[in-house]
C-alpha cells in the first residue's frame, strides 16, 4: 500500500498528461489544467519548505557554534529582511518607501554580490584554460585549436587582425558543433523517454526514495 | 629555466593582467568596430516586420542577476526597439530575479511606453516547466495581479490577450532553467514564433534548434546585445563592455599560446638532450 499508492498516482498523472498530447478531449484538457495548477502550487510550497529547511540547518549551526556560524547569522538576517520587506511591499503597494527599500536591497545588495560571484569565473577560466589547454595529444590539440578559434571568432578585435577568424569560428560552431550537439540531443531525448517510461510504469522508483 | 617559468605562470600574474585588460576599456573605451551576425539580424528583421496595431510580443525575463551582464543588454536593446516601433510588450518571468530586472528595463524605457497600455510586468510564477505550461495554456488568467500589484483586469494591454496565439512572438531572455527546452516542449506547433537571447556559454547547445527552425532568432550573449544596440543606433552598456570582453579573450588566447610554445620548445630541448 505504501508503495503502490504513490506509484498509482504517478501512473495516472503521467498517463493523463501524456494523453493530452495525443488526443483532443475537453475532459482530458480540464484534468491537465488542474494537474498543471497543482504542479505550480506544489513547487511554490517546495520553495517555502526549502526556506524552512535552510532555517533549520543554519539555526542548528549557530546553536552548536560550528565553524563559520557567523555566516549562518548573516544568511538568516538577509533571508528574513528580504521576506519581510518583500511581503510587506507586495501587500502595501501604496507604500512607496517599502517598495523602494526592496528595490534598493535588490539593486545594491543582492545584484552586486550575485554578479561578483559570476564575474570571478572569468579569472578562474583564464587561469584554468592556460594550464589545461596543452598540446599533449592529438585530441588535446584539436580541442585547443577549436577553443582558440571559436574564442577569436567571437572577439571583434580578432576580426581586425584577420577577417577569417569569425568565418572559421562560425563554421566550427554551426557545422562541427551542431553535428555533435544534435547527436547528444537525440541521445538525451531517447534516454529521457526511456527513463520517463520506466518511472510511469513503476520500474524506476528512485523518485519515491525507494531506490531501485 | 625560462621555458619552465612560461609554462607555470603564477595565477596572480594572470589575474592581474586580465583585471587591467578588462578595466582599461571600461574606463576609456577603444571602440573596436563590430560587425553584426546573421542571427542578430534575424531577430532585428523579425521585430521590424511586426505590426504595432495588431502584434503583441511576450518577453520572457528568465535570466538571473548573475548572468545579467551577458543577457540584460540584449533585453534592454530589444525592448527599446519594440518601444520605438510602438509594439506592445507583456513581460513575464519564470525565474525569481526576472520581475526586478523587468522593472529596470521599464526605468530605462521611461516615457517611450505607457505602463498598462504598451507594456506590463506580470511578475514571477514559480513552478519551472509547469509554470511555463500554465502560462501557455492560459496567459490571461495565470497571473491575478501584475508585479506592481495592479489587478490584471485593470490593465488595457491584457484585454487583448486571451490565448497564447494572441502573441505573435515570444522572445525569451534566459540563463538556464526554465528556458528554451521548457518552452519548445510546451508551445503548440502552431503557436507564436519563438526567439531567444542567451548567455554566451549556452550558444553551442542551442545551435541545433536554430538550424532546425525551432528558433525564429538568436541573440548570442553580450555580443548579441552589443550588435543589437548597433542595429537600433543606440549604443549602450553592451557595446561599451564588448571592448573589455574582446581584449579579455585576446589575453586568454595569448596566455594559452605562450604556455604551448614554451611546452613545445621544452619538449624539443628534452629530445635534443637525450640525443
Amino acid at each position: 500500500m505504501k508503495r503502490s499508492v504513490p506509484l498509482l498516482i504517478v501512473f495516472i498523472v503521467g498517463s493523463i498528461l501524456l494523453a493530452t498530447y495525443f488526443f483532443q478531449n475537453p475532459t482530458l484538457d480540464q484534468a491537465r489544467a488542474l494537474l498543471t495548477n497543482w504542479g505550480v502550487i506544489i513547487t511554490a510550497f517546495a520553495v517555502g519548505l526549502a526556506s524552512v529547511n535552510i532555517l533549520r540547518i543554519h539555526t542548528a549551526r549557530i546553536a552548536n557554534r560550528r565553524s563559520g556560524w557567523f555566516n549562518s547569522v548573516a544568511l538568516i538576517i538577509t533571508m528574513f529582511t528580504f521576506i519581510i520587506v518583500g511581503i510587506y511591499s507586495r501587500h502595501n503597494p501604496q507604500n512607496t518607501a517599502a517598495a523602494e527599500l526592496f528595490s534598493n536591497l535588490f539593486d545594491y545588495a543582492y545584484s552586486p554580490f550575485s554578479a561578483t560571484m559570476y564575474a570571478m569565473l572569468a579569472f578562474y577560466v583564464a587561469s584554468a584554460s592556460y594550464r589545461a589547454f596543452r598540446m599533449r595529444s592529438f585530441e588535446a590539440t584539436l580541442l585547443l585549436a577549436a577553443a582558440v578559434l571559436v574564442m577569436l571568432g567571437n572577439a571583434p578585435i580578432a576580426e581586425q587582425i584577420w577577417t577569417k577568424f569569425p568565418v572559421i569560428g562560425n563554421w566550427l560552431l554551426t557545422v562541427i558543433n551542431t553535428t555533435g550537439q544534435r547527436g547528444i540531443a537525440i541521445g538525451v531525448a531517447i534516454g529521457g523517454f526511456a527513463t520517463s517510461l520506466r518511472i510511469l510504469l513503476g520500474f524506476d522508483r528512485g523518485h519515491l526514495g525507494y531506490g531501485e | 629555466m625560462w621555458l619552465e617559468r612560461l609554462q607555470n605562470i603564477d595565477r596572480r600574474v594572470i589575474y592581474t593582467v586580465l583585471l587591467i585588460v578588462l578595466l582599461a576599456p571600461m574606463i576609456k573605451p577603444i571602440g573596436i568596430p563590430l560587425t553584426v551576425n546573421q542571427t542578430t539580424h534575424q531577430v532585428y528583421n523579425l521585430i521590424e516586420s511586426l505590426d504595432p496595431n495588431t502584434d503583441i510580443v511576450m518577453i520572457g525575463m528568465d535570466y538571473s542577476v548573475a548572468g545579467a551582464a551577458d543577457v540584460h543588454p540584449q533585453a534592454v536593446a530589444v525592448a527599446k526597439h519594440l518601444a520605438n516601433r510602438g509594439v506592445k510588450m507583456v513581460m513575464a518571468a519564470f525565474v525569481p530575479d526576472g520581475p526586478m530586472l523587468a522593472e529596470r528595463i521599464l526605468g530605462i524605457l521611461g516615457d517611450r511606453v505607457t505602463y498598462g497600455e504598451d507594456i506590463v510586468n506580470l511578475g514571477y510564477l514559480a513552478g519551472g516547466e509547469s509554470a511555463v505550461k500554465k502560462f501557455i495554456d492560459d496567459p490571461a488568467n495565470t497571473f491575478a495581479r501584475d508585479h506592481r500589484g495592479n489587478p490584471i483586469s485593470s490593465l488595457p494591454i491584457m484585454n487583448n490577450i486571451k490565448t497564447i496565439h494572441d502573441f505573435t512572438l515570444i522572445i525569451d531572455f534566459q540563463t538556464g532553467s526554465p528556458g528554451y527546452q521548457d518552452f519548445l516542449r510546451q508551445l503548440p506547433s502552431d503557436g507564436p514564433l519563438y526567439a531567444v537571447g542567451i548567455v554566451t556559454v549556452s550558444v553551442p547547445n542551442v545551435m541545433p534548434y536554430l538550424h532546425s527552425g525551432q528558433f525564429a532568432g538568436l541573440l548570442p550573449g553580450l555580443r548579441g546585445g552589443a550588435e543589437y544596440e548597433v542595429l537600433i543606433g543606440e549604443p549602450g552598456e553592451g557595446a561599451a563592455r564588448m571592448d573589455a570582453q574582446s581584449l579579455g579573450h585576446l589575453v586568454i588566447v595569448t596566455f594559452i599560446i605562450v604556455g604551448n610554445v614554451a611546452y613545445f620548445l621544452s619538449k624539443q630541448q628534452e629530445k635534443s638532450r637525450k640525443k
